[in-house]
């Protein structure tokens, strides 16, 4: 009984807080975010991910955050691999991405490079629409070079994002992530 | 078996009694909350910038490389607060975290006419005394109330392009931040 009782108390305790999709977390596509971490009254479960994170979230006014640990096919993140980042972004004043060490949220780019590409600072096509390219190796267009090895994971941050404010359920549009080549 | 089934059911009732109670104690319990891990960085008197995220190094607080941050606090029981000051014409916003990391207040440059920061926080005795024109202050600033007297104060503010980063940090550490004298 105290094994069973242990067990599911930690178990789902630790499930809630990393994964927590069923719980406080909105999930569109491979992109995952907190929706209630911004506002002054959260649910528990989101209050308990505040506390664990330790990270300086964002207001609900300022904007919103999502993180991918998976590809679009659900496989995890790995530095060894080329990823093509496709689609367009929801209406925000500017957003960014950036690749971070699971553990410690460092950038994983290549020292002295770029850390993350920044919305205003991207060749784009006709339609406003973006390919962004991770690897280590020369990718065409826009690219961020990555060191190390090992998983990673991407955060895209979209500031002021006046259109979606309240709700962030309607971001409908967040681009795909798709593995091309590894190493 | 039965007898199996009801130690597996009470296993499991208690198993969510403990996943409770674990949600609920871990804000109070963790000790790595953004507070903590910003008291660590030295002393917590006036506006500190903080150090931008690079690659390879740790980056406990998750801070957005290409922003700069700058974080005060402020401890309503000496007064009430407020951060003033000029910033650049560019993104900023403002956060306003209680202890435990939650976010009690936030807004953006978005519907601002001017590049004035001009933020005074209260706690609830506070607002009534500012109802009852007891306390004196400035005429345009913005009144936030606040439930805790504990209050951590983060500014963000998005250089356009990174060369100009070390103009806007010295914008950031500019503001003053403090209890406004009564």
């Amino acid at each position: 009984m105290i094994v069973v009782a242990l067990g599911t108390g930690f178990g789902l305790s630790w499930y809630a807080l990393n994964d927590g999709r069923l719980l406080g977390a909105v999930e569109i596509g491979p992109w995952q975010a907190w929706r209630d971490v911004g506002v002054p009254g959260p649910d528990p479960y989101t209050r308990a991910y505040i506390a664990r994170s330790g990270s300086l979230e964002l207001g609900a006014s300022e904007g919103l955050q999502f993180t991918a640990t998976l590809d679009s096919d659900n496989r995890r993140l790995d530095r060894a691999c080329r990823y093509r980042i496709d689609g367009s972004t929801p209406p925000a004043r500017f957003w960014t991405l950036v690749p971070v060490a699971p553990d410690t949220g460092a950038p994983v780019t290549r020292p002295g490079g770029p850390t993350d590409f920044h919305s205003a600072r991207l060749s784009r096509a006709s339609d406003g629409s973006v390919e962004l390219y991770i690897s280590k190796a020369l990718a065409p267009r826009n690219w961020l070079e990555i060191a190390g090895d090992g998983p990673f994971d991407l955060v895209l941050t979209l500031y002021d994002p006046s259109s979606l404010s309240g709700t962030g359920a309607n971001v409908a549009t967040l681009p795909s992530i798709i593995r091309e080549a590894c190493a | 078996m039965i007898r199996t089934g009801l130690w597996i059911f009470a296993g499991l009732v208690l198993g969510g009694i403990i996943h409770i109670a674990v949600i609920l104690l871990l804000p109070a319990l963790s000790p790595t909350a953004a507070w903590e891990r910003v008291v660590a960085l030295g002393p917590t008197e006036g506006t500190r910038v903080l150090a931008a995220a690079s690659a390879g190094e740790p980056n406990p607080l998750r801070l957005d490389p290409e922003l700069a941050y700058a974080v005060c606090m402020i401890d309503l029981r000496s007064g009430p607060g407020s951060v003033t000051g000029t910033l650049p014409q560019a993104f900023w916003s403002i956060a306003v975290y209680a202890r435990n990391g939650t976010v009690i207040y936030s807004t953006t440059n978005r519907d601002s006419t001017s590049n004035q920061l001009d933020l005074g926080l209260f706690n609830a005795a506070q607002t009534r005394l500012l109802a009852e024109q007891k306390l004196d202050v400035a005429d345009g600033l913005l009144i936030v109330e606040a439930q805790q007297d504990d209050l951590m104060v983060v500014v963000r503010l998005a250089p356009p392009h990174p060369a100009v980063r070390a103009r806007y940090e010295q914008a950031l550490a500019g503001l003053r931040c403090g209890n406004i004298a009564t």
